[in-house]
């Protein structure tokens, strides 16, 4: 009857001596989570009334960040929304290190992975970030350049530019994140390639006539200043 | 109107005979292949519940010409946007619904406050302030109508005899003025008969002829909400947000285009709606808060041309008023009894009583501040300060209405 009894009760001593030890860790995690929180809440509240006090939103209105979020549906404001994201963004850190402290080894290499992808992250979003601001500024100086010089169609070529270079962009962001980057790779190729050919191909059949024309005028006006050269020295 | 005396120094386009509306509606459809007409509707979602809109909307199937309808709805909640949209379905052209009270349309206008833009409340300035942003947004009408929807006896006619002059080709007008006879058993339209032509009067004998006044003086109805404009000068003018939003549009059309091309059109042998109450006692409210509105709007425009306002003018500007109404009271008599029409001449002169207590608030008013009258800044520079206001707005018109 005992050795029955040892039976049931081993299992369960042994389950109650790993909670016991187990515990402290729990207990860590747990404090960690309440303070992650407190602390995310208290720098999402001063972050939120900084970027308030420095005019971050109107400065998003001008630089198209606003529009950006409104393309994604979001109808927030910059700075509440920028909070937002800094507030979840230290939610889930917290999470990984309170889960870290249970010292489970399965959690602990998950997290170690978790850890090591943010730089990669970070750098895709600063991609992501500056190359925005880069498109805006590139497709728009081609704009004004293409309508001082006459182009008909001038916002077409800036929209097409615009259009290519956030491609680029997406892709490099894609390739950070280690996002299926081999399929990356050659989506990107084959788009990119597909467009320079069709534009080589087009140029090089439709533009014969003003290629020749242009070397011709080249090269007739090379004769006229030989000519002038010679004429000079009387 | 049986007469085609042209007053003043705008046209006026009458209605001799009996125009065929088909004949204007056939040109119309041929004129707006090159350009194209947005009607914006600022309204509110209890003039869906009243008689008003059913039959504007009655009206509005009917009319083939419109490239798009425009709708800003005010004091709805998200059921009764749909509900609108399901009442709105039985018109063919695109209609596009601006739900004020919509969390996107929201932050729109939140946009514009932390941009330092002060759009003003709730009213039909800021409705169809929002109304002309979202047509340049959109792009695709050269030519904006506007009118009211508590129009009780609406007929697609005055649309049409509105759109007309800027739609035409050779016409060249950039805005037109919609009027009409304000009679049913009775005379109506007391803030336009008794308060807006007896001040411009009284305004022109105290200061002289002025450029503004002879304007104004020459609509036959200056309060009419009911105007055809083309889409750039939606683009430049600065539009009042609350009473004065008539008057203070006058003014802006006045300082940036010739009246020559300025006209005003006969659009109905009679118009009936919403009628407000004169609220002698409560200058916040009913026809007090409109005649201090016009009043402060009209000082406003005559001080920024130069006009030098004092105590003394003010004074004077009362009694000259005053003398001016009480004629105007005994002509309108005449008018009525020759009509056969009811005309409590007590009830009148008790009106004008009023109307001098709000000029006497108004001018103690513009005293102590002459810039408090709002206006809604253009959207010129609204987009200088907020490049992509347009593009948002479009997203927030386009996701609410999907």
């Amino acid at each position: 009857m005992m050795d029955f009894l040892n039976l049931i009760l081993d299992p369960l001593q042994e389950v109650f001596l790993k909670f016991k030890v187990f515990l402290p860790n729990l207990l860590a995690m747990l404090i960690i989570l309440v303070l992650g929180i407190v602390l995310a809440k208290l720098v999402k509240a001063i972050l939120v009334k900084s970027l308030i006090a420095i005019n971050f939103d109107s400065w998003s209105d001008r630089m198209g960040f606003t529009t950006l979020m409104r393309k994604g549906d979001v109808w927030g404001k910059p700075s509440a929304t920028l909070g937002a994201i800094i507030f979840w963004l230290m939610i889930i850190l917290t999470l990984m290190i309170g889960l870290s402290a249970l010292k489970i080894p399965a959690i602990d290499s998950l997290v170690t992975e978790v850890f090591n992808y943010i730089p990669r992250a970070f750098s895709a979003a600063l991609i992501l970030a500056i190359g925005y601001v880069l498109t805006g500024f590139v497709s728009q100086g081609i704009l004004i350049a293409a309508v001082n010089s006459g182009y008909h169609y001038a916002k077409l070529i800036a929209e097409a530019i615009r259009t290519l270079l956030m491609v680029l962009i997406l892709a490099m962001a894609m390739e950070q994140l280690q996002i299926a980057p081999s399929i990356v790779l050659a989506a990107f190729t084959i788009i990119f390639g597909g467009i320079v050919t069709a534009l080589a191909i087009s140029f090089g059949v439709g533009g014969i006539d003003a290629a020749r024309r242009m070397i011709e005028r080249e090269s007739a006006g090379k004769s006229v200043e030989e000519t002038k050269d010679d004429i000079d020295p009387l | 109107m049986s007469d085609f005396y042209q007053s003043g120094i705008i046209t006026t386009l009458h209605q001799l005979g009996k125009p065929s509306l088909e004949r204007i509606e056939s040109e119309l459809l041929g004129y707006v292949k090159t350009r194209p007409v947005a009607l914006a509707l600022p309204a509110l979602y209890s003039e869906f519940e009243g008689p008003a809109m059913p039959g504007i909307v009655q009206e509005l199937a009917k009319v083939k010409y419109l490239n798009e309808i425009v709708l800003v709805l005010d004091k709805a909640s998200e059921k009764d946007f749909k509900r609108v949209r399901e009442f709105m379905s039985p018109i063919s052209t695109e209609v596009k619904i601006i739900h004020n009270d919509s969390k996107r349309i929201n932050e729109i206008y939140e946009t514009f406050a932390r941009n330092g833009f002060n759009v003003g409340e709730r009213g039909k300035g800021r409705s169809a302030w929002i109304a002309y942003g979202y047509i340049l947004a959109r792009a695709r009408s050269d030519v904006i109508a506007l009118h009211d929807c508590d129009i009780v006896t609406y007929s697609r006619e005055l649309l049409a005899r509105l759109c007309y002059p800027v739609v035409h080709p050779n016409l060249d007008y950039v805005f037109c003025k919609g009027y009409y006879s304000r009679v049913s058993s009775g005379l109506n339209g007391r803030v336009t008969r008794l308060l807006v032509t007896p001040l411009i009067k009284a305004l022109e004998q105290l200061i002289g002829p002025h450029d503004f006044l002879a304007f104004l003086d020459s609509f036959r109805y200056p309060l009419s909400g009911e105007f055809c404009m083309i889409t750039d000068l939606a683009r430049v003018n600065r539009i009042p947000w609350d009473w004065g939003l008539e008057v203070g549009s006058l003014a802006e059309v006045h300082r940036n285009y010739s009246p020559r091309r300025v006209c005003q059109v006969d659009i109905a042998a009679n118009y009936e709606h919403k009628h407000q109450i004169l609220s002698a006692d409560d200058a916040s409210k009913g026809l007090m808060k409109m005649t201090v509105d016009i009043c402060k709007s009209i000082f406003r425009t005559l001080a920024s041309e130069g006009v030098v306002f004092s105590d003394g003018l003010f004074k004077s500007l009362l009694v000259s008023y005053l003398r001016q109404a009480e004629d105007t009271i005994i002509k309108y008599e005449a008018d009525a009894a020759i009509n056969g029409l009811k005309f409590d001449r007590h009830e009148e002169a008790m009106a004008v009583e009023a109307f001098t207590r709000a000029i006497a608030m108004a001018t103690q008013v513009f005293m102590e501040n002459p810039m408090t009258t709002p206006l809604i800044p253009n959207w010129n520079r609204v987009i200088s300060a907020i490049p992509d206001i347009f593009e948002m707005l479009k997203m927030a018109v386009d996701e609410d209405n999907k």
